[in-house]
């Protein structure tokens, strides 16, 4: 071939396109060199203070990176509205949760410079997850995510159950991701692209490496966001986590690992309909119904919010099982929200975690009101978002995986949905209930809050009522993007 | 259905009054906090007098006052509030009965805490069910209807007595697994007004042009139905009830009785006999059985309670199946005695529960045994009882008698059998009645025990004043009350037209 021809082909990558992952990886790359240099005392403001900069500057840049959409990398990064609108929410997110991280290991007597950078990588490999159709691409940074949760899960060096939670983390991670992987190498010897747009409107005679593919693929990603069965790591894994990193693994980790999901949804659909509907019921209706039993008889407040993210995963997957374009929008509203709500609640627990003789368990709720009224109320806004109750998201979301459920007459999963629903109700009221309505039991120390803490939390807590009370305002993101993707 | 749109946007402003008030309630002193209360309802009953008396009675049936505010224009959801004759009459009863319950808890011992919380409750509860009365757009009333949960819970299990911790759980368990039905019908409505339209829309005058296959009908009337009778409730769906009601503070059970059950009601006739006609028609039979089963169940079960809140409750669900059954009878003196018995049941249950709590205060228990002849020595509190107890047993005068009087003429319409049943029922609600009558005035008692008791007065004289006389207006002047929803019960029958 001759030299010219190959120049000729060589494209120049079109930095406007990933300009907020660049920014995040330029921040994750000084604060990993920062915290090798500096003296300990220098690094406690510093590495916050650098890290919140880097994240608001992504997030400013992303108002770049959305004037125009498209690919670049050889189309192994794609831009669209789709990984915009997870970029915004992991970038607040992730923001929101800085506010609490510094003063939660303070109280834990313990400082990690390393958290600040593994969160910022794996910020990063979120952000990419969410924008690739490259099955390349998407292994290494669902690598680059994964090996940031097991890191930041076992950060609490000192305690048992979080390497315990790590470790557990650390052998599904693996196996899902090599399952994951298997199932990539199966869908390149189908259609020999690594392109899942390619791979997925091939026309091949080899049928089942496809589907093989695709079931080992999705498997890896069932385990990743905690679809029952699969589901085993999971309580560990948010129970040993310090909690904000948990805040951080339930929302934008969930969201991550599910846009990948997401964007071979319609694709896929187009393929295996019926199949695709009835196997995803089954996982959805079983997850929502183990989560949210199980739950009920929880007594880690920890532990009955990671089975919470469970049942949430269900009720997810319950309108990834529906066809029609209303169900894709009902799966990126319900992930979005879910990742502000369930952000939230572990912020609160964060909080409360600091106060003297709180040791996590239900009964410590109890007369809540009577010594950090702020706190309580936050809470209890949560757990009716979390429960469904209006006018907050949850209700939002469950209304529209409902419209998507009628939408294909799926009315047995409506069904299920509604009874796991029902059960919810057991825990989440009862936590508003215990909180408000009985006495104390044990005396809590009031404790000071930052003023950071503060407005980051009534910022979550007013984002849950109002992305419900004015959906236009995320409503205009969710158009384009499952208009994008259904186009396809 | 007409629309006529609002010069003055008269009910949203009757729905941000309650909430401003409620502001200043958390912003203020506490002692300040039922003054403030009072002011706020008594200004939105003022308001509420104004739009009855600008209401146009020649268009009942036509939706008055009507505003709108798109909250996402891509699903067709909007705030859309309105007022038919059907929909004034409930929102005349919502402001009437929380100002009564406001003039009740001034004086009311239980409430001794928290009481800007209480305050703020009520206060938001009269907004949220304004909205559920005004509401023409499914899910803006969906909201509004889930919304008056919140405020209940806290307030029976804050407030309430003994079990209120359970009670309350109960409460919210019940209504809220419930109503989820009730939203997978909504969704679907709105579903299949897209596959008919080609767009999303969760409006009430958009659903009515929606066409079903009897089947989905079914199934949609089916869902909506559940919510509605465990809210109503209609039996087999009432064992919430009694722990609810009986274990609230008495301005709890007020409103709760008088106008939570009658959401229920409400929107069984605004959805499920508005939205399926085919479907109410077929499945006409099972609603009158259970109506009729209501109606004797709850009055058995009346006559043996022992614990007088209980028994008001349980009387309560008997009034509750006359009105179902009256209801899906669905003929015109069927359907006007079904809306008379909610607005007349709404002043009964109020009366009858505040007796309850004012005994509570000056005997301190609700049992009805060693309650017997303590009302001898307040006479004024005594006519009061009578005259509640005879309007709510059905005497000619009293406000439930049009009901029942009504039910019995419609059921004969459509079988003497019914009829008789109907008649069977009235009878035991009279004999649970007299047997209140009985202990609480006949039976012998120590008259030293009793002498020293305050006859009712002040602020509850004024609660108990609100309440009779409408309960007298309607019995003396019913037409009043006819004329304003005559025009509904017109665009009721009008879906039946084809098929009775």
């Amino acid at each position: 071939m001759d030299i010219k021809e190959v120049i000729g082909t060589i494209e120049l990558p079109k930095i406007s396109l990933f300009l907020p992952e660049l920014i995040v990886l330029i921040t994750a790359f000084v604060l990993f060199t920062l915290d090798l240099v500096l003296g300990s005392k220098q690094k406690r403001w510093l590495l916050p203070s650098l890290s919140v900069i880097g994240y608001v500057l992504a997030l400013l840049s992303i108002v770049v990176s959305s004037q125009n959409w498209g690919d670049t990398f050889y189309g192994s990064f794609t831009n669209d509205p789709l990984g915009a609108i997870v970029k915004i929410f992991a970038l607040i997110i992730a923001i929101v949760m800085l506010a609490f991280a510094d003063r939660y290991f303070t109280a834990k007597k313990s400082f990690y410079g390393e958290f600040y950078y593994m969160l910022a990588f794996t910020l990063l490999g979120a952000m990419i997850l969410a924008s690739s159709y490259n099955l390349i691409i998407i292994y290494v940074s669902l690598e680059l995510v994964s090996i940031g949760f097991y890191i930041l899960t076992a950060l609490l060096r000192g305690s048992f159950i979080s390497k315990e939670g790590a470790f557990k983390y650390l052998i599904l991670g693996g196996l899902s991701i090599a399952l994951a992987s298997y199932g990539a190498v199966f869908m390149y010897i189908y259609a020999g692209s690594i392109d899942l747009r390619e791979i997925l409107s091939y026309e091949g005679s080899d049928y089942h490496y496809l589907i093989l593919g695709l079931v080992f693929f999705l498997i890896g990603f069932a385990i990743k966001i905690g679809a029952v069965p699969f589901h085993f790591w999971l309580p560990d894994a948010y129970q040993g986590a310090p909690t904000p990193v948990t805040a951080f693994m339930a929302s934008v980790g969930k969201l991550a690992f599910f846009i990948p999901v997401v964007r071979i949804m319609p694709l896929v659909q187009e393929k295996f309909s019926l199949a695709w509907m009835l196997t995803v019921g089954v996982i959805a209706a079983a997850t929502m119904l183990y989560g949210n039993l199980v739950a009920l008889v929880q007594k880690d407040i920890k532990r009955l919010l990671a089975y919470s993210s469970i049942a949430h995963s269900g009720y997810i997957l319950a309108a990834v099982a529906v066809t029609k374009e209303i169900g894709l929008k009902a799966v990126i509203y319900f992930l979005v929200v879910y990742a502000i709500m369930s952000a939230g609640a572990f912020l609160v627990v964060a909080l409360l975690e600091r106060a003297q003789g709180w040791s996590n368990e239900i009964q410590d709720f109890s007369g809540l009101r009577f010594n950090a009224l702020f706190l309580a109320v936050a809470f209890m806004v949560y757990m009716f978002a979390l429960l469904g109750v209006p006018p907050t998201v949850g209700f939002v979301g469950k209304t529209l995986v409902f419209m998507a459920l009628s939408f294909d007459k799926l009315w047995w999963l409506a069904m299920i949905m509604i009874v796991s629903t029902a059960i919810s109700t057991g825990y989440y009221v009862r936590l508003v209930v215990i909180m408000f309505m009985k006495d104390r039991e044990k005396e809590i120390l009031p404790f000071p809050k930052g003023v950071t803490e503060v407005v980051s939390l009534v910022f979550l807590t007013i984002m849950t009522v109002a992305l419900a009370v004015f959906p236009g305002v995320i409503w205009g993101l969710i158009e384009p993007a499952s208009e994008l993707l259904f186009a396809r | 259905m007409e629309i006529l749109r609002a010069d003055f946007p008269f009910i949203s402003l009757s729905m941000i009054l309650p909430v401003v008030a409620s502001v200043f309630v958390l912003a203020l002193r506490e002692e300040l906090s039922k003054w403030i209360a009072l002011l706020g309802t008594g200004l939105t009953f003022l308001l509420s007098l104004v739009v009855v008396f600008s209401f146009d009675y020649s268009k009942s049936g036509s939706v008055q006052f009507y505003e709108e505010y798109t909250i996402l224009q891509e699903l067709g959801v909007k705030l859309s509030l309105g007022l038919d004759g059907l929909s004034l009459l409930m929102y005349f009863l919502t402001t009437l009965i929380s100002l009564v319950a406001i003039l009740w808890s001034i004086r009311d011992e239980q409430i001794s805490f928290r009481l800007k919380e209480y305050y703020v409750a009520f206060l938001l509860t009269e907004t949220f069910l304004v909205g559920v009365f005004a509401s023409f757009d499914l899910l803006v009333f969906y909201v509004f209807y889930e919304l008056t949960l919140i405020p209940m819970l806290f307030v029976i299990g804050v407030w309430g007595y003994k079990l209120r911790l359970y009670s309350a759980y109960k409460f919210f368990i019940y209504i809220f697994f419930s109503s989820l039905f009730l939203l997978l019908g909504i969704a679907g409505v709105a579903v299949e007004h897209f596959f008919d339209f080609g767009r999303f829309s969760f409006s009430y005058f958009d659903a009515l042009k929606n066409s079903y296959s009897l089947g989905l009908e079914i199934f949609l009337f089916l869902l909506f139905f559940i919510a509605f009778a465990v809210k109503t409730p209609i039996v087999p769906f009432h064992t919430w009830l009694p722990d609810a009601h009986g274990e609230a503070p008495t301005a709890g059970s007020v409103v709760l009785a008088a106008i939570l059950l009658k959401m229920g009601t409400y929107a069984l006739l605004r959805f499920n006999v508005g939205l399926f006609p085919n479907a109410t028609y077929e499945l006409m039979p099972m609603l009158i059985t259970l109506g009729i089963l209501t109606i004797i169940y709850a009055s058995w079960m009346t006559i043996v309670q022992n614990n007088v809140k209980r028994f008001v409750a349980y009387s309560s669900v008997s009034h509750m199946g006359f009105v179902v059954t009256a209801m899906f009878l669905l003929n015109e003196e069927g359907l006007r005695a079904s809306i008379i018995e909610m607005f007349a049941h709404g002043m009964t249950s109020a009366s009858l529960f505040m007796i309850a709590g004012f005994i509570y205060h000056r005997l301190h228990t609700f049992n009805m045994e060693s309650l017997r002849g303590s009302l001898r020595f307040m006479p004024l509190f005594a006519v009061v009882v009578a005259t509640t107890a005879f309007a709510a047993m059905g005497l000619p005068g009293g406000s439930s008698f049009w009901g029942k009087f009504l039910t019995v003429l419609s059921a004969k319409e459509y079988s003497y059998y019914l009829a008789f049943l109907v008649l069977v029922g009235a009878f035991f609600s009279a004999a649970y009645v007299l047997y209140m009558l009985k202990t609480l005035f006949l039976d012998f008692r120590e008259e030293s025990i009793l002498i020293h008791f305050q006859d009712v007065r002040g602020f509850k004289l004024s609660a108990f004043v609100a309440v009779i006389i409408p309960i007298l207006l309607i019995g003396f002047f019913p037409h009043i009350f006819f004329n304003m929803f005559e025009g509904s019960i017109d665009f009721f029958l009008k879906l039946f037209e084809g098929l009775m």
